[in-house]
């Protein structure tokens, strides 16, 4: 039955009344028929009939129906027949029939309110839930759309970091600019020294050709060199976006060291590799880590440039760890770091230099941290100072 | 004295560069050694023979100019050619006061090179000869008893047998005796080579002390 939650509107009442009636009606014909045929009286079709209309009635059509019925057998079915009297002898038998009639009602409402509450509160419940449905679906796209946002955030706020490190990478190489002049001019150097050997040798009464020969082969990897320095530096100029490769660290730091070398020794600083054999591999960027350890040695060499009296030493030193991550420390002989300056040291535009732009150590702590690793600074116990990185190897020792 | 082949001493921090710079001197029929830093330069002990040196100012430990102040200090001449990565002023500026022979730029020209190659050790052999003139009149002029020494001072000082014999209280024929004697002690042909000698000889004492290579 639809609207069963709601009140019921008057036709609706009358409908279930007429109902009542006509159900009586028909077990009031049915009885009188059964009993003119079978000489008994039958009652039951009334108890059907009360039933029906309890169940699709309501309590007044049930009330009705009991009603109804009682005088019908009253009159029709309990002597003296076609009275309202009841003798009594049949009284015991017409009060078990109103009880059990009245029962019935009362049973049969019962069960139907029940069940009415039960579909109400399952439709309630339906309703509630499409109603949370709906909430969590608005949620979930206002969410979905945040986090787009902030993707979108994110996306652009990788772009502008990675065109930071780029345009500090740029100020670097300017202020290497005479370390890599120095690079590129010394395969140049060699190649015009071999050229003109081979040459000569060839001009010879008797050419030499194995020493002209040897010469030429030095021409070709001088000039191999040459196009090798420039390549490095064109990759770190122009390579925007950061490509994870798995990369020997002890390479990175010696091509870095190669970079730096000139500047090193117009500084009359030394350079000295110390790198561990065969250490496992790294996942990285190997312009980023190269950026990362040019910071660190063009530091070193300014913090030595004060040093008069004792061996400008750049160590770099490369090792496994035995939670499986690599170290790499620059360990300078410079003045060493103060608390104060320690304090600072990794916060944007803090510099002690006068040409420094403060975001070397920012941004090289950043790249660190983007490869899952740490960078930090200590004192060196014997003056000067150590920077240090760590980074998670990747697996095991690459073929 | 019979002179040694001259020598090319190389020292350049790069494999390369040295290699390059070997052949090419070798083409030329010179005899070419090389070094891969100054350090190892002054471990080695030098052939008495020309020689002259080809040098990149630019290394690690010790660079080329502070090679050229030790050379200088240890009274080792040996002319020297630097070579420079960029024409830097102030530095080719000091090199040059310390005596540089010859300051060039990296690439150098194979040509500009050996010239300034051959020009330095015709220098350097100029120099040997002079130092070794020098040494030939010194141990000459060692040979004169202090009477002697003191008759050449008053000589080359264009004093008269006379005025000499005055101030050292001695006869005139004393005088001339010494003075023969050291004419012939000397080797000197007349009293005017005698004077270039002794010239010579003050000159020299008063740049630098005793010669040795």
């Amino acid at each position: 039955m639809p609207n069963s939650s709601s009140p019921p509107t008057k036709l609706q009442v009358l409908a279930s009344y007429g109902l009542a009636i006509v159900l009586v009606s028909v077990a009031l014909f049915v009885s009188l028929a059964l009993q003119y045929s079978l000489g008994n009286p039958f009652w039951f079709f009334f108890s059907a009939a009360v039933i029906l209309s309890t169940w699709f009635g309501r309590m007044g059509a049930g009330w009705l129906a009991v009603v109804y019925s009682t005088l019908a057998v009253m009159y029709y079915f309990t002597p003296p027949f076609h009275s309202f009297a009841v003798s009594a002898s049949e009284l015991p038998l017409f009060l078990a029939f109103v009880v059990c009639e009245v029962g019935m009602t009362q049973l049969i409402s019962w069960r139907k309110r029940t069940e009415d509450t039960l579909r109400r509160s399952r439709d309630e419940l339906e309703a509630r839930v499409a109603e949370r449905t709906a909430e969590l679906r608005n949620a979930n796209d206002t969410l979905l759309q945040k986090m787009a946002e902030q993707k979108r955030t994110e996306e652009a706020l990788q772009v502008t970091r990675t065109e930071l490190a780029r345009v500090a990478r740029i100020t670097t190489i300017g202020e290497l600019t005479a370390s890599i002049a120095h690079e590129v001019n010394q395969p140049l150097a060699a190649v015009v020294a071999n050229a003109d050997a081979c040459v000569a040798w060839l001009a010879r009464e008797h050419p030499d050709l194995v020493e002209a020969r040897a010469a030429a082969e030095r021409v070709t990897q001088g000039a191999t060199r040459a196009s090798e320095v420039i390549a490095r530096i064109r990759s770190l100029i122009t390579k925007a976006t950061p490509e994870k490769s798995r990369l020997q660290i002890n390479q990175v730091i010696e091509q870095t060291a190669a970079l730096a070398a000139g500047q090193a020794s117009r500084n009359e600083v030394a350079i000295k590799l110390e790198l561990a054999p065969e250490l496992p591999s790294v996942l990285g960027d190997s312009i980023q880590l190269q950026q990362v350890i040019v910071n660190l040695l063009m530091n070193g060499i300014e913090a030595m440039s004060g040093v008069t009296d004792r061996p400008r030493t750049l160590r770099v030193r490369s090792e496994s760890q035995k939670n499986g991550q690599i170290r790499v420390s620059v360990q300078d002989s410079g003045i060493g770091l103060s608390a104060d300056v320690m304090g600072h040291l990794f916060e944007p535009f803090f510099t002690t230099r006068q040409k420094g732009m403060g975001m070397g150590l920012p941004i090289s702590r950043s790249i660190v941290e983007a490869h899952g690793g740490k960078l930090w600074a200590e004192s060196n116990g014997s003056g000067g100072a150590i920077f240090q990185f760590t980074l998670p190897s990747g697996d095991g020792p690459a073929a | 004295m019979k002179e040694q082949d001259p020598v090319v001493f190389v020292i350049d921090d790069d494999r390369m560069v040295r290699e390059g710079l070997q052949s090419l001197i070798k083409s030329i029929g010179l005899r070419v050694e090389t070094f891969a830093s100054a350090q190892d330069f002054l471990l080695v002990k030098h052939p008495d023979a020309p020689a002259c040196l080809v040098l990149d100012v630019r290394m690690p430990g010790l660079s080329g100019l502070d090679l050229q102040l030790k050379l200088a200090e240890a009274e080792i001449h040996i002319p020297i050619i630097f070579i420079t990565g960029h024409g830097d002023i102030p530095m080719s500026v000091r090199a040059m006061k310390e005596g540089a022979h010859e300051f060039l730029t990296k690439p150098v020209r194979g040509q500009d090179l050996l010239d300034a190659i051959q020009k330095a050790i015709a220098s350097d052999r100029g120099l040997r000869k002079e130092r070794h003139e020098l040494n030939e009149i010194r141990s000459r002029f060692d040979t004169l008893t202090p009477r002697e020494k003191e008759v050449l001072d008053l000589v080359v000082a264009g004093l008269l047998n006379k005025q000499i014999a005055d101030q050292l209280g001695m006869s005139e024929l004393t005088v001339k005796t010494h003075r023969a004697h050291v004419m012939e002690k000397t080797n000197a042909e007349s009293l005017a080579h005698l004077v270039r000698m002794a010239e010579r000889l003050k000159n020299s004492a008063r740049k630098s002390g005793p010669v040795s290579s």
